[in-house]
């Protein structure tokens, strides 16, 4: 059965045990909850984009850990994805940072909030 | 249960033939004798339908006329001379008739199949006696009255006359097609076209509100007995199945009803088939103006004076007679339509006699005088006397279209003046005599002077009948009370404005509107002061009053033509058609009358039927003299009252002024009657109150209805979402973090569910 | 393909194609003279399509034509017509030269966009007429409110934005729940004890769609009704229309009352009526008990009215109660009737829409107390206002009396109680002689109302409004391009009125067949009712022999 071995087959044949996942997750689970709680507590846009990357990672890590814990080559894959769209994420962001700025001479969010019902 | 009980006092007249008259032998015969007469309908010679195309094209032609501005008397000639030849036509029609009724198709109309059934109502023509004796008056008195507009219109030249011909002209159209239809979808066509002219005529002097209102209440009240009309030519459709006469009077289940009914038996004839006489009547009294649908009449007097003669007088109101008279059998075999029939002809005399006594215009009078003869033409079909109905329509068309039309040449010739106080001596007037003379003829013949009138034979042949036929004298004894009544307001007008000392006023000319305001100029009147001169009748109006006055006299012969076979030549005419109707009792009494011994093949059981009498004399002997001696009393009491001193009022009257006679004082002491009869008992306001404005607020209330309540409820639908947006908007706070926490909270929630799904999924398994 | 097909698929996309050549145009002023082209050029396809359809078929879609889009879904799209839709094409097809002829003077703004949004809708409804699948009936049913509402909106009178918000979004949500209807009945016919497969055909559907259940069919019903009851409208979702007829350009007025209702009252025949016979059959009397009171309560709202044109709009309701209870009486009479309904309402009062336009460009106010009395003014005007109104009230010789008849009689017809009586009649819902006779007091209402109205604005002294000053363009009385206008209309109304077999006689066809289709439905024999009236009339030769014998024994 050879043919219908996946390429992380090959490469790990054995799958990662869950003993051995939960530091991970524990990880990315902590770092997400960072993310999260400085996104809604600091008002720096700065800031909370940067804490938006975390959260990122901290779904990179999950996906890879999981791909790892089962031999599938689908959260690498995504990862690499994320990190692309983040890249690209993060030129725009910042430009955007820099014009909202420019407006208000201002970083905090709260100067924006023209959406208001 | 007024009317409950009501009706049901009422007898049916040949319900009470039956057990007297010895079993069916009546009822069978009644049958056999119409489907005798409608066995070979045939199809008949193309030229027949010249009689409606003919005033058709003279509708084209004046519709043209107006279209191109024509300014001359074109019209009148191009009505007077078409209408000519279609009554020549009709004479011809007449002349070439073998007793065999015939049907001349013009083309295709309605023609629906549906399994094995059919809807067809073609545009088409019967001709049977009946048809050939009304088509004869109409276009006569058409052609007639169209010369006497030539004159009395020419204040209009130009646009009005061009209008006024191309109605004209339109309504003969819709008549002949009401009265040759050969089915009553046609007929329908004709009603429904003769009130939409009748509605352009009334309303001809547009300008003026109170004719417009006219016009709209004639239509109106038309309406709500057309609906009644056409709601029993539905139910003939859906209970007959055809709607065409020749099949509808050979239908087998009408024989039977017809004999169940000769039978006295009315309780197996379906509920349906009795239904539509009723609703047809309805039909009837509204365009005959009969109570309580007359009151748009009266005030149909605002149209030209030529259009009261022929229409609103003459022809277009007889149709509600000519219906009946038509559709005879159906009534037969209706328990209630005839005694129904015959007692609202009855109260409409009466009524309109006591209302016509106290009015003072003179074309009022004369409107009043027609829904109250009218009535006795209802009373005669409703007793049996299809026969009396169809005479006095004939009689009455001619003196009253006479009638109508010298009040015309006075109207014409005062300035509009109607009011018969300021009006006297009109007859003694340089060129007035020829009207005076040719009035006191019309006069004499609706006053129904005995002997030497012909409204006195036609209205005898119904008087006589309601004594005939048993249970039915108090309709007589009415119907005399209103002949004296009728012969009282008829001479209070004679002797007040062509008799007496020489005096008048001009009114206020009714064609002085503007479009046409050099009629006054043109003739130098001079309203206002001494030098008033009456514009006298030209050669056009006096030559048809001689005629009409000649043939009021001479129709008297028409009783006595062909009298051997039956009531005249009248009887005859209608006797081959389907308006026969032979009532034992009238047989009877005919025999015993002319002691005939040959009886007529479809004459009832004579023999058996014990007719009523009059004081112990035969009925028609006793009538012309109870009749008779009620007449010359009603006309010598309006010389006492209203004629003028000496031979003129013959000797009777005190009169010295145009405007005070013997009436006014009793009038003072009479309380208010004189004031409620003269304000027409009130009736056209009490419809106004009891059903104009009732309807009128509901109108109102639906239309406030439909814009609060029920637009309001769609609005309501409409602004629910936006309510919702409105409550739920505040959690748009525009604050990035606030959104951020509420994903927050969304996801934990999401999260939360899932996980309590999960367990309990995995718990269970 | 065949030339046919080809002539009827032009009749639905030249007119679009024009559009979009004269919204992209640069000429302003010749915006007017290519929508009039159009227009009348479109009468020569139309004109052959008449000559080669065959009425002795009229049941049956002919000048088919279908290109399939997806399959497996059963998307295609095809177009045909039966009589029916025929008659009803020619009638959409006739009216735009009228329209577009009547707007020359009235609309000064924006020429382009108005004769674009005209000339799309022109081909949006002959759309409707000619699908003979749900998507492409669907897509120009709906497609049609498009221009109707910017023509309401751009080019309406004061109170527009408001009418035409109601306008669209009134019938919009009506006809999202039609939508909901018809995909139900897609769906049902899909399944595998039905056609198995999915199919958008409207005839396969109709026929397999009877073998819904009553409940299903009660459904699918309400949901159809939902959408075309709003479009006829049927009382009580009728408030949409004098508002939208009130505030619309004349134009839109007359295509509004002489095709766009149409759809609602086509769509209970194509639709409603063979989708759910059983239903339809089962609530027919609740249908045209909702028909008469609109017909009474719209027609007595009408007497009350100042505004002229919200006068004729709630005449609309009224008359069309009268379409609707013929197709409530589900019997020949009564579909036969509605379909003339159909097409002739148009005719008389479209006309009063001309009528009124005629008079607004002049005197700028609708308020019959403002203005009055024109005979004196403009003669020609109120010869042509007489006559329409005479038609609308239903005078014999003219367009609106042979469908009220046959409606009329469809009602006493229509009653099953009578008929197991073995009177002569037709089968078909339970109505009965009271329906008739609610409803015939509409003749009497309509008189008063129309009177009414001629009373006001043609006769009596002439009133004309404080600042009228003479039009620029116009003379007093009609010019020569409004009596062209109004001429055809008035012909139509003519020739609807003495020559009704020709019409009987094309849709006589597919008429029988729908009623033979709800008899099969609702099992039914035929459309003759057993005859029990045999022992009736047994019963009276019997009696009546009594009486002969007894006759004869005393004559003996």
């Amino acid at each position: 059965m050879i043919e219908s071995l996946t390429l992380a087959q090959l490469a790990y044949p054995e799958p990662m045990s869950a003993s051995v996942l939960a530091p991970y997750l524990f990880v990315s689970t902590a770092m997400f909850a960072i993310g999260l709680v400085g996104f809604l507590t600091r008002k720096n846009m700065i800031i909370m984009f940067l804490c938006t990357e975390l959260m990122f990672q901290a779904a990179g890590l999950a996906l890879i850990a999981f791909g790892r814990h089962h031999l599938g080559a689908d959260g690498q894959t995504f990862v690499i994805f994320v990190l692309c769209v983040a890249a690209a994420e993060a030129a725009m962001a910042l430009a955007l940072v820099v014009l909202l700025f420019r407006h208000r001479e201002s970083l905090s969010a709260s100067a924006w909030k023209e959406l208001n019902g | 249960m007024m009317t409950a009980s009501l009706l049901n006092t009422l007898a049916s007249p040949i319900a009470m033939l039956a057990p007297e008259a010895g079993g069916g032998h009546a009822g069978g015969n009644a049958s056999a004798h119409l489907e005798h007469l409608v066995s070979h309908v045939g199809h008949g010679p193309k030229w027949v339908l010249l009689i409606p195309f003919l005033p058709f094209l003279a509708f084209v032609l004046n519709a043209l006329y107006a279209a191109f501005g024509v300014k001359s008397k074109l019209p009148a000639w191009t009505t007077v001379a078409l209408l000519a030849v279609a009554f020549a036509t009709a004479l011809n029609m007449f002349l070439n008739f073998d007793g065999t009724p015939y049907t001349v198709q013009a083309f295709e109309w309605f023609n629906l199949h549906y399994g094995d059934k059919h809807f067809v109502a073609n545009f088409s023509f019967y001709v049977d006696k009946l048809t050939i004796l009304w088509m004869l008056f109409v276009t006569g008195l058409a052609t007639l009255i169209a010369l006497y507009a030539s004159e009395y219109m020419s204040h209009d030249i130009g646009t009005g006359y061009n209008r006024f011909f191309a109605a004209f002209s339109l309504f003969v159209v819709s008549m002949s097609c009401l009265v040759m239809g050969d089915n009553l979808i046609m007929l329908y066509l004709g009603w429904e076209g003769v009130g939409l002219c009748s509605y352009l005529l009334i309303g001809y002097f547009y300008k003026k509100p109170s004719a417009v209102a006219a016009a709209k209440k004639a239509f109106i009240v038309n309406r709500i007995g057309d609906l009644g009309l056409a709601l029993g030519v539905y139910l003939t459709f859906v209970h007959f199945g055809t709607v065409q006469y020749s099949e509808l009077f050979q239908n087998a289940q009408l024989h039977h009803y017809i004999d169940m009914a000769a039978g006295g038996d009315f309780s197996h004839i379906p509920g349906t088939a009795q239904w539509i006489a009723l609703l047809l009547m309805v039909g009837a009294f509204g365009k005959s103006a009969q109570f309580p649908l007359y009151v748009w009449l009266p005030d149909a007097m605002e149209g030209p004076t030529p259009v009261s003669a022929l229409i609103h007088a003459a022809t277009m109101v007889t149709a509600g007679v000519y219906l009946i008279a038509r559709m005879y059998p159906l009534f037969l075999v209706s328990e209630h339509a005839l005694p129904i029939v015959a007692w609202i002809g009855t109260i409409t005399a009466l009524l309109a006699a006591t209302i016509g006594m106290a009015q003072f215009d003179i074309k009022r009078i004369m409107a009043y005088s027609t829904v109250s003869q009218l009535g006795y033409m209802f009373a005669g079909l409703g007793l049996l006397t299809t026969t009396g109905a169809a005479f006095h329509v004939l009689t009455h068309a001619f003196f009253k279209a006479l009638l109508f039309l010298a009040c015309g040449a006075v109207m014409h010739g005062f300035a509009g003046q109607l009011d018969l106080r300021k009006l006297s001596g009109v007859a003694w007037m340089k060129g007035w005599g020829i009207v005076g003379v040719t009035m006191l003829v019309g006069c004499m013949n609706l006053a129904g002077l005995p002997y030497i009138t012909s409204g006195f034979y036609s209205k005898d042949m119904i008087l006589a009948e309601a004594f005939i036929t048993p249970g039915y004298a108090a309709i007589g004894w009415i119907l005399v009370f209103t002949a004296i009544l009728t012969a009282y307001y008829t001479f209070r007008v004679y002797f007040r404005v062509f008799v007496g000392p020489q005096h008048a006023e001009p009114g206020d000319d009714h064609h002085g509107d503007d479009d046409h305001g050099h009629g006054h100029d043109d003739h130098g009147h001079d309203h206002h002061g001494h030098g008033f001169h009456p514009h006298a009748p030209g050669w056009a109006i006096n030559t048809v009053l001689v005629i009409l006055a000649c043939a009021s006299m001479l129709a008297i012969s028409l009783a006595y033509i062909q009298k051997e076979e039956s009531h005249g030549w009248v009887g005859s005419m209608v006797a081959q058609s389907t308006a026969s109707f032979h009532s034992p009792y009238a047989e009877a009494a005919h025999h015993a009358h002319v002691e005939h011994t040959e009886m007529h093949a479809v004459a009832g059981p004579v023999g058996t039927a014990t007719p009523g009498t009059v004081f112990g004399m035969d009925a028609h002997q006793g009538m012309i003299l109870v009749s008779g001696i009620g007449a010359i009393f009603g006309v010598l009491l309006a010389a006492y009252l209203h004629g003028p001193k000496g031979w003129q009022g013959l000797f009777l009257g005190g009169r010295e002024h145009a405007d005070k006679c013997r009436m006014d004082a009793i009038a003072k002491r009479a309380g208010p009657l004189p004031k409620w009869a003269e304000n027409k008992w009130y009736v056209d306001e009490f419809y106004h109150m009891v059903l104009v404005l009732p309807l009128r607020i509901i109108s109102h209330i639906f239309h406030w209805v439909d814009k609060l309540l029920i637009d309001g409820l769609v609005n309501v639908f409409g602004f629910l979402p936006r309510v919702f947006a409105w409550i739920i908007r505040p959690s748009q706070s525009g604050v990035l973090q606030g959104y951020a926490v509420s994903m927050a909270g969304g996801l934990v929630v999401i999260l939360f569910v899932v996980l309590i799904i999960v367990t309990r999924a995995g718990g269970a398994s | 393909m065949s030339p046919e097909s080809l002539m009827l698929l032009s009749l639905i996309f030249v007119p679009v194609i024009v559009a979009v050549l004269i919204g992209f145009a640069r000429n302003e002023k010749r915006a007017y003279h290519a929508a009039l082209a159009c227009s009348i050029l479109l009468c020569i396809p139309a004109v052959r399509l008449l000559a080669a359809f065959d009425f002795k078929q009229g049941a049956t879609a002919q000048f088919e034509h279908s290109v399939s889009w997806v399959a497996g879904l059963g998307l295609e799209f095809s177009i045909g017509t039966d009589a029916v839709s025929f008659l009803l094409i020619l009638l959409t097809v006739l009216l735009g030269p009228i329209v577009v002829l009547a707007s020359k003077t009235a609309i000064k703004t924006d020429r382009k966009m108005y004769y674009a949004w005209l000339t799309v809708l022109q081909g949006a409804m002959v759309g409707v007429f000619a699908a003979q699948d749900l998507l492409l009936f669907y897509i120009c049913f709906e497609f049609t409110l498009l221009p109707m509402f910017i023509l309401i909106r751009k080019y309406g009178s004061t109170n527009r934005i408001a009418a035409s918000t109601k306008f669209f979004l009134y019938t919009f949500t009506g006809s999202m729940m039609t939508l909901a209807g018809l995909v139900y009945v897609v769906w049902f016919v899909a399944q595998d004890g039905q056609l198995g497969r999915w199919t958008l055909d409207i005839a396969v559907l109709t026929h397999y769609a009877g073998n819904m259940s009553m409940t299903e069919q009660g459904w699918v019903l309400a949901a159809m009704l939902a959408g075309f009851a709003v479009k006829v409208p049927l009382f009580p979702v009728h408030t949409w229309l004098p508002l939208a007829h009130t505030e619309a350009p004349t134009a839109g007025s007359v295509i509004l009352a002489g095709v766009l209702l149409k759809l609602g009252t086509y769509g209970f025949y194509r639709f409603a009526i063979p989708l759910a016979p059983e239903a339809f059959f089962e609530y027919a009397p609740a249908i045209a008990v909702l028909s008469i009171i609109g017909i009474i309560y719209a027609g007595l709202i009408c007497w009350v009215q100042d505004d002229i044109k919200k006068l004729v709009a709630y005449s609309s309701v009224s008359h069309l109660g009268f379409c609707i209870l013929g197709l409530a009486a589900l019997n020949v009479t009564g579909l036969s009737g509605s379909i003339l309904y159909m097409l002739s309402h148009g005719f008389s009062t479209g006309g009063l829409f001309l009528m009124i336009g005629f008079m607004y460009e002049r005197y700028h106010t609708r308020d019959m107390n403002t203005v009055g009395g024109l005979a004196s003014k403009m003669p020609v005007w109120a010869t042509f206002m007489v006559f329409f109104a005479m038609a609308s009230v239903g005078l014999p010789g003219l367009n609106g009396f042979p469908s009220e008849l046959l409606c009329l009689i469809s009602a006493f017809q229509s009653d099953a109680a009578w008929n197991a009586a073995g009177e002569p009649g037709a089968w078909g819902a339970s109505l009965g002689p009271w329906f008739a006779v609610f409803a015939g007091t509409g003749m009497v209402i309509a008189a008063m109302y129309l009177l009414y109205m001629v009373g006001k604005i043609c006769f009596g002294p002439y009133r004309e409004p404080a600042d009228y000053h003479p039009h620029d363009e116009l003379p007093t009385d009609l010019s020569l391009r409004e009596i062209a206008t109004l001429t055809p209309l008035a012909i139509g109304c003519i020739l609807f009125g003495l020559q009704p077999t020709l019409l009987l006689d094309a849709v006589s066809e597919p008429v029988n067949n729908t009623v033979r289709l709800v008899e099969r439905a609702n099992g039914i024999e035929s459309s003759s009712a057993p005859n029990l009236y045999e022992s009736v009339n047994d019963h009276a030769e019997d009696h009546g022999e009594e009486h002969n014998d007894h006759g004869g024994a005393s004559h003996d």
